[in-house]
């Protein structure tokens, strides 16, 4: 018979989410939504008749671990829109700072999913903050790590977390000879630890596909083989920065895309009948307690050709390098392989860097109301912002954020997931839901569907 | 370690100046700050500083980041109107790369520093990279409208040809390029005075790591308060490797009594307008940034 069980709130990843998961005897995900519930801040509303100067600085607050990818994609939406070409340093610059903004992003993931892992041939979890070795030096490489990575989007953006540097039509300024210097120092040593850090998650990734069960609250839980498999395809626009409609030939399709309403994806109401006190640490929702994840998503559903679409590292890795596994484990194994192409990205950025360029271009049209989009291949994946500008001020304004795309057929993974190792596949998204609870969502009348958590 | 309430915490008071001729020539006193920061760079104790240097119109500053001895040597010279130095603060540990930073301004901009130090609001990275602050002394400030009108209409020189200015003697002194010295009484130029410069409390740059300033010693030298470790450090260096003249400030006239005397006018002065503002509005306060 099939039971309701929920987690809420999900942890180890950023923002606030909850999974509602139909399960059968075996407490196998028959069906299951993963849902953002985090308040909705509508930053896709609020930017109409804001300047372009001002809404990638907006957009940017979306998110404090994704803020590079979010100004570049907004700001470049701008130009795609006004048709403003920039001068080649801004684009080394700009894609130095999307490099960096990825290793730091993935490292900090490191540290979310190790606890669910073990050290390869024990039986001990991986606690990050144990001063025990061998992950007291684990922890130290990825605090370096993302300290090199902050330090580089510092100085080539002005700020790790918001940029400062880049606007409409270029950057700021360029950086001084120490400043460059500077950052390829920190490059190299960063790609020796880079590395030494993809070698040894691939080893705890990898020992974890051959253990076959994993302890969560005392209890052995099997994992599938499958676990975390779908059949929703992929989804991405370049192996590492991104693609623009003023590409010749642009990476992404406009006319293949639609948003649709969490309505026509989600469960209905249901009432929680399976509770479990014991999930670590607070246990599941009490029984009796009604969800209705229709009305309480606080995302949106994009959809390319008609469909959910996953997005991310391993997408990336499939639309471009042939990577063939899917599901869980090789989420997570894609995301590890793009390490090390992040820091070479850099070193060869810098020597291509001219830092007397000039780094503005000589001439920012104000835009006459064209739609313009630019996709940035976010850490978690295809980050598409859609803008029109006329006269300097933004019409219109959409983001298709990474987690937004990934939310449904993430849902559509858990399938076949004991509910207990429901988050392992959910973190295997590396899921950012306050980047993808950014918009208000509407129905076909226009109504807001989620003005009832906005009442709160 | 003496702790005055008007000249704040130091180690060592002393007279002193440059040994750097070139320096010296275009120096506004003894060349102290412009030496200091050339020694810190050339040692390595900083990679660049935050100095006043020339800006668009004549005797207007810009504050820039100088990373060569040929660019600090271009902030020579007090210009005596407003440089918002710490505008570059943060900037010159992103683009420019910098890993210790030094500064140079007047005693509210090395309050700034210091804040940014311990309270960083916005100012990510600053703290731990603040190097060296050279702190100069400051009675008053004046915006660069000011300037003209006291140089133009008061001194009736034209700002273009000014070598030098300088406040001594209870006089506004204009040196021009071609020998001429006039003086405005500096009564005159008191409405001018940057209104936000009469809640001031600190005359000799109290926080600075080294403060340096022209009174209390004979023209062409400075008066030196060396006041922190970092200060300490460096000063007895630098004066090791040769590069100042120095006296015991005991030795020369007017000396520390005259510093006192000033530092006592502007604190207290400064304090009764802080005063008076708690009694500006009827039953009304205007704000105190020290409550
Ligand atoms: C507004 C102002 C008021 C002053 N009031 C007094 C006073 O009342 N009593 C006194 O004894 N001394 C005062 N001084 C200090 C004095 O005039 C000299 O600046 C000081 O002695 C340094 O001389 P120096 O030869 O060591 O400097 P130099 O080696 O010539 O170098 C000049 C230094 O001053 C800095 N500087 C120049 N203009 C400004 C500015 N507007 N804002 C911030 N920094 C600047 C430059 O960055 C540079 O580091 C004042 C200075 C200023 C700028
Ligand atoms: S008097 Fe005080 S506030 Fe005014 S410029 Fe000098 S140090 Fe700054």
């Amino acid at each position: 018979m099939t039971k309701v069980v929920e987690i809420s709130p999900t942890t180890r990843h950023e923002g606030h989410s909850k999974l509602t998961l139909k399960v059968n005897d075996q407490g196998i995900v028959e069906r299951g939504d993963w849902l953002s519930i985090t308040p909705v801040r509508g930053i896709e509303k609020l930017a109409i008749g804001k300047t372009m100067e001002q809404v990638p600085k907006i957009a940017s607050r979306v998110c404090g671990i994704c803020p590079i990818p979010h100004t570049l994609a907004s700001i470049e939406a701008m130009e795609a829109s006004i048709g403003c070409e920039i001068p080649t340093d801004v684009k080394l610059l700009r894609v130095i700072l999307h490099a960096a903004n990825r290793l730091h992003s993935h490292a900090l993931h490191n540290i979310l999913i190790l606890p669910d892992f073990y050290i390869p041939g024990t039986e001990t979890k991986i606690n990050p903050f144990s001063k025990e070795q061998p992950l007291r030096s684990v922890a130290v490489r990825i605090f370096r790590i993302r300290e090199i990575a902050q330090t580089i989007i510092a100085v080539a953006g002005g700020e790790a977390i918001h940029p400062s540097n880049p606007r409409v039509g270029g950057m700021y300024r360029n950086v001084s000879p120490r400043a460059k210097q500077k950052m390829a120092d920190l490059a190299k040593e960063g790609l020796v630890l880079a590395h030494e850090q993809m070698e040894f998650m691939l080893e705890v990734i990898r020992n974890m596909q051959n253990r076959g069960f994993t302890d969560v609250a005392g209890k052995e839980i099997p994992i599938p083989r499958n676990l975390g498999y779908h059949n929703q395809g992929v989804m991405a626009t370049a192996p590492m920065y991104g693609s623009s409609s003023l590409d010749e030939k642009p990476m992404w399709d406009f006319a293949r895309w639609k948003d649709t309403r969490p309505w026509d994806w989600y469960m209905g109401e249901v009432t929680i009948d399976l509770e479990d006190p014991s999930y670590p640490i607070g246990g599941t929702t009490k029984v009796g307690t009604k969800a209705n994840p229709r009305m309480e998503a606080c995302n949106t559903v994009p959809t390319y050709d008609g469909q959910p679409v996953e997005v991310g590292p391993r997408a990336r890795l499939a639309t471009f390098k042939n990577f063939t596994e899917k599901g869980t484990f090789a989420q997570h194994i894609a995301r590890q392989l793009e390490y090390p192409n992040c820091f070479y990205t850099i070193l060869k950025c810098l020597d291509n860097l001219d830092t007397s360029g000039k780094v503005l271009a000589d001439h920012i049209p104000q835009g006459d109301g064209s739609m313009g989009w630019a996709a940035n291949e976010a850490p978690r994946g295809t980050d598409v912002h859609i803008a029109r500008v006329k006269d300097g001020r933004v019409l219109w304004y959409e983001m298709l954020v990474p987690t937004t795309w990934n939310l449904p057929t993430c849902s559509r993974a858990l399938t076949g997931a004991p509910w207990q190792i429901a988050e392992m596949v959910v973190r295997a998204y590396d899921p950012c839901v306050a980047c993808a609870t950014h918009m208000i969502v509407t129905d076909e009348e226009n109504r807001i569907v989620a003005k009832k958590l906005l009442q709160w | 370690m003496v702790s005055d309430p008007y000249l704040g915490k130091y180690t060592t008071c002393i007279s002193a100046r440059s040994t750097d001729r070139e320096i010296l020539k275009k120096a506004q006193d003894g060349g102290i700050a412009t030496t200091l920061m050339v020694y810190a760079l050339e040692e390595g104790i900083i990679d660049g500083v935050i100095v006043a240097g020339e800006g668009d119109l004549p005797w207007k500053p810009r504050p820039f980041v100088a990373m060569s001895r040929k660019d600090i040597l271009k902030a020579q010279k007090a210009k005596y109107n407003i440089s918002p130095q710490i505008s570059w603060i943060k900037e010159a540990t992103r683009s420019f790369g910098l890993d210790k930073v030094g500064v140079t301004g007047v005693c509210c901009q090395i309050q700034a520093v210091r804040k940014a130090q311990l309270y960083p609001i916005n100012m990510r990275d600053v703290p731990g990279k603040i190097a060296f602050v050279v702190g100069l002394f400051c009675m008053e400030n004046f915006l660069y409208d000011s300037i003209q009108a006291i140089v133009e209409d008061h001194t009736n020189q034209s700002l273009s040809s000014v070598k030098k200015m300088r406040i001594g003697k209870g006089k506004f002194q204009v040196y021009t390029e071609r020998g001429n010295v006039a003086t405005a009484p500096l009564q005159a130029t008191h409405k001018y005075g940057q209104p936000g410069c009469y809640v001031c409390l600190d005359y000799v740059s109290n926080l600075g790591d080294i403060s340096t300033g022209s009174v209390g010693s004979p023209d062409g030298w400075s008066t030196v308060f060396v006041r922190t470790r970092v200060g300490n450090d460096i000063w007895s260096k630098a004066v090791d490797a040769g590069l100042f003249e120095t006296k015991p400030i005991e030795e020369v006239k007017p000396g520390l009594e005259l510093v006192m005397k000033l530092a006592k006018i502007k604190l207290d002065g400064n304090r009764k307008t802080l005063e008076e503002r708690r009694n500006f509005g009827v039953n009304k306060a205007l704000r105190d940034p020290y409550a």
